[in-house]
C-alpha cells in the first residue's frame, strides 16, 4: 500500500546528495507522472476509507434512511438515493472502507503465502519445489473465480455468518479475504521463486553458508531483503486484483448487505434494475471508484516496474 | 513436432485434470451438513433407521477412501455428475448442456472479435509508438482493463438500451414472440446479442491490445527487423512479414492463459443481461446453494480451460520451432 512518505536517504533537508547515489525508490516513482498520479488517487481513497463517518456521517441503514426512494441527485442528496431512501454518497463513501480494507487484507494474505512458498521453493529446491510449483501451475490454469465462488459458499455455510468482527470487518467478508488468498498466491510465488533461484547462486549466500548459517537464517536475513522490492512491486498489482475479485464476488451475491462494499452496491443496483430504470446515480459512483482505484494501482505498478527494471525503461 | 514436447504437454494436461477431479471430490465432501442430510432435505422426524437406509442406498456407509472415491471417479468418467437440487432432480449434465450453447455463442464471437480488433489496435500502437493513436489507444486500453466486465455491461445497458432504446434489455429472445421465418429469429437474437457481445469484446480488447503492443515494441528492437530495414524493405512489409509473425507468438499462450480469467467476466456479463448461459446458471445455483450444479460448472469450465491451454501449447509448438525440445 502507500509507503510512508519519509525519504529514506537523509531527511527533508538532504538536497545536495552525494554524486552517484541514487534517490530512494519512492522518490523515483513519485518523480514519474504515472507514479505521482497513482499515488495521489490512492491517498484520496485512503482518506475516504479512514474517516468515512467524519465526512458523510454514520452508515445509513434501512431504519435510519430518510430520503425519498430511488430519487435522482438533488441538493440534499448529491448522488441521489437507493430504493430504501439511503443516500448513495453515504453508501459509496462507507463502501470505500470495506473495499479497501478487504483488498488490503487479501493482499497481505496473498503476498505472505506467495512469498513464503516462493522463497522456500526456490531455496530448498528438490521435491518440495516440484510439488509446490505443480500446485502453483494448477491454480494459474484453472478458472480460480469459479473455485472462489464455491469455496466462499462452502466456508460460509460451515463457519456460519455470525456478527463477529475482525478489524471492523464482518466474518462473512473475512471469508472472502481468505478465499482470495488461497486462489491468487501462485503468480507471486512463481515470481519470487525465480528471483530466489538466481540469488541462491550469488557469492554472499555461499559466504553465509561457509560461516555456518542455516537455511532458515539465510532465507530470512539474506534472501528476503533482496526480494523485498519485488514483493512490494507485486503487492501493488495483487491489491488491484484483490479489489476486482472482491467486487466480482460481491456482485454475484457473496457480499454482505450489512457491510456494503462497492461490489455489493453494484449488486444491489442490478437487483433493483437500476440500469433499466435509468437510475445511473445508483451504480456510477461505485463504478467510478473501482475503476479509479484499480487504474491508480496499475499506474503505480507501471512506475515501480520502470524504476526497478532499468532495462525496461530504456526500451519504452 | 518433437514427440517429447507433445508427450510432456499432454501429461501435464492430464495431471491437471486429475487434480481438478480430486479437488471436486474433496470440495463435495467438505460440504456443510452431511450428504445424507441434503439428500433427505429438511424433513422433520427422520428416524435413525431411515438415515441408515439412505446412507446404505447412496454408499455413504462405506469408507471415504477408496470405496466412495472410486465410485465417484466411475460415475464422473461415465458423465454422471449427479442431480440438480434446484431443477427438481434433473441430471446436472442435462442442465449444463442446456446452458452451454448460449455461452459458446456469446464468448466464441466475443473472443474472435476481441482478438482481431485487439491485436490490430495493439500492433498499430506498437508500430506508431508515441503517436496520438498510441496515446489514446493506450489510455482506452488501460481504462477498459481496469473496469470489471459487468460494470461496462451496466453502462452499455443504461446508454443504449434504456437511454437510446436501440436494444432489448434482457434475455436471448423476446419472451412470447412468434416468428414467421428464420430471418426474424436471427434479427431478434442479433438485437439481444449486440450489447453483451460488445461488452465481452470491449472487455477483452484492452488486455489483448496492451499485450500485443508490448510484444510488437519488443520485436521491433530485434536485430532481424533492423536487418530487414537495412535491406531497404518498405515499412509495412517489415511490419507484416518480419515483425508481426514473431510478435504474435506470445499472444497465443496469453490468450489461452487469460481464458481462466475470462470465465469470471463471462459469469457476470451474462448476469447483467440475463443471458441464459453458464454464468447465469452459476449465480442461480449459488443463490439456491445447488452444489451439484456448481461442482458441474467448475468441472466443465476447468477442463475446457485446460484443453484450450493444451491446444495453445501445441499450436505454439507448430508455430515456433525453438520450443520443440
Amino acid at each position: 500500500m502507500t509507503a510512508p512518505a519519509v525519504p529514506a536517504d537523509g531527511g527533508p533537508g538532504a538536497v545536495a546528495r552525494p554524486a552517484g547515489r541514487k534517490p530512494s525508490v519512492l522518490r523515483q516513482v513519485l518523480a514519474r507522472p504515472d507514479g505521482m498520479a497513482g499515488f495521489v488517487i490512492l491517498v484520496v481513497f485512503t482518506v475516504l476509507a479512514l474517516v468515512p463517518t467524519l465526512l458523510v456521517g454514520p452508515l445509513q441503514t434501512a431504519v435510519t434512511a430518510t430520503g425519498p426512494r430511488l430519487a435522482p441527485p438533488s441538493i440534499g442528496y448529491p448522488l441521489g438515493t437507493d430504493e430504501l431512501g439511503r443516500s448513495i454518497l453515504n453508501l459509496t463513501v462507507h463502501a470505500t472502507r470495506v473495499s479497501m480494507v478487504i483488498g488490503f487484507l487479501a493482499t497481505i494474505v496473498t503476498v505472505l503465502i506467495g512469498a513464503v512458498l516462493g522463497i522456500m521453493s526456490g531455496f530448498v529446491g528438490g521435491r518440495f519445489d516440484a510439488v509446490t510449483m505443480r500446485i502453483a501451475d494448477f491454480f494459474l490454469v484453472i478458472p480460480t473465480f469459479v473455485l472462489a465462488i464455491i469455496l466462499t459458499a462452502i466456508i460460509r455455510d460451515v463457519v456460519g455468518t455470525g456478527s463477529t468482527e475482525i478489524l471492523g470487518i464482518r466474518l462473512s467478508l473475512i471469508t472472502i479475504v481468505i478465499v482470495i488468498g488461497i486462489t491468487s498466491w501462485s503468480s507471486t510465488a512463481r515470481i519470487i521463486r525465480s528471483q530466489t533461484l538466481s540469488l541462491k547462486e550469488r557469492a554472499f549466500v555461499d559466504r553465509a553458508r561457509v560461516i555456518g548459517a542455516g537455511g532458515g537464517h539465510i532465507m530470512r536475513r539474506h534472501v528476503l531483503p533482496n526480494v523485498t522490492n519485488l514483493i512490494v512491486a507485486n503487492a501493488v498489482l495483487v491489491f488491484a486484483g484483490a479489489i476486482l475479485t472482491e467486487t466480482t464476488l460481491a456482485f454475484v451475491g457473496l457480499g454482505d448487505p450489512f457491510q456494503p462494499s462497492w461490489g455489493q452496491i453494484l449488486d444491489a443496483a442490478r437487483q433493483v434494475g437500476a440500469p433499466s430504470l435509468g437510475a445511473w446515480w445508483y451504480f456510477v459512483p461505485a463504478g467510478v471508484c473501482i475503476v479509479l482505484v484499480v487504474f491508480a494501482f496499475t499506474l503505480l505498478g507501471n512506475a515501480l516496474d520502470a524504476v526497478l527494471n532499468p532495462k525496461l525503461q530504456a526500451r519504452r | 513436432m518433437g514427440s517429447r514436447y507433445l508427450l510432456r504437454r499432454v501429461a501435464t494436461a492430464c495431471f491437471t485434470i486429475v487434480m481438478i477431479v480430486v479437488l471436486n471430490f474433496v470440495l463435495f465432501r467438505a460440504m456443510p451438513g452431511s450428504p445424507e442430510r441434503i439428500l433427505l432435505g429438511r424433513m422433520p422426524g427422520v428416524t435413525a433407521e431411515v438415515l441408515a437406509q439412505t446412507r446404505a442406498r447412496w454408499g455413504l456407509d462405506k469408507p471415504l477412501f477408496p470405496d466412495q472415491f472410486v465410485a465417484y471417479l466411475n460415475s464422473t468418467a461415465q458423465g454422471d455428475l449427479g442431480f440438480s437440487y434446484a431443477a427438481r432432480g434433473r441430471p446436472v449434465t442435462e442442465v449444463l448442456a442446456q446452458h452451454l450453447g448460449p455461452t459458446l455463442l456469446l464468448f466464441g464471437l466475443g473472443e474472435i472479435l476481441a482478438i482481431v480488433l485487439g491485436l490490430t489496435l495493439g500492433s498499430y500502437s506498437g508500430w506508431k509508438r508515441g503517436s496520438p493513436v498510441d496515446y489514446v489507444g493506450n489510455a482506452i486500453s488501460l481504462i477498459l482493463y481496469s473496469m470489471p466486465y459487468f460494470l461496462l455491461g451496466m453502462a452499455l445497458l443504461l446508454i443504449f438500451s434504456t437511454g437510446a432504446g436501440w436494444f432489448p434489455t434482457f434475455g436471448m429472445l423476446t419472451a412470447g414472440a412468434t416468428y414467421d421465418n428464420p430471418l426474424d429469429v436471427a434479427l431478434d437474437l442479433g438485437g439481444h446479442l449486440a450489447l453483451p457481445l460488445a461488452t465481452v469484446a470491449l472487455g477483452l480488447i484492452g488486455q489483448y491490445a496492451i499485450l500485443m503492443r508490448s510484444s510488437v515494441v519488443e520485436t521491433l528492437s530485434e536485430d532481424y527487423v533492423t536487418t530487414a530495414r537495412a535491406m531497404g524493405f518498405r515499412d509495412d512489409r517489415v511490419l507484416r512479414r518480419h515483425a508481426l509473425p514473431n510478435a504474435m507468438l506470445p499472444t497465443v499462450t496469453l490468450v489461452a492463459i487469460n481464458l481462466g480469467y475470462v470465465v469470471a467476466g463471462a459469469i457476470t456479463v451474462e448476469v447483467v443481461f440475463n443471458w441464459p448461459g453458464l454464468g447465469t446458471l452459476t449465480v442461480d445455483a449459488l443463490a439456491s446453494r445447488d452444489y451439484p450444479v456448481l461442482q458441474g460448472v467448475f468441472l466443465l469450465l476447468s477442463v475446457a480451460v485446460v484443453f484450450a491451454n493444451l491446444g495453445a501449447d501445441l499450436l505454439y509448438g507448430v508455430l515456433d520451432p525453438r520450443v520443440r525440445t
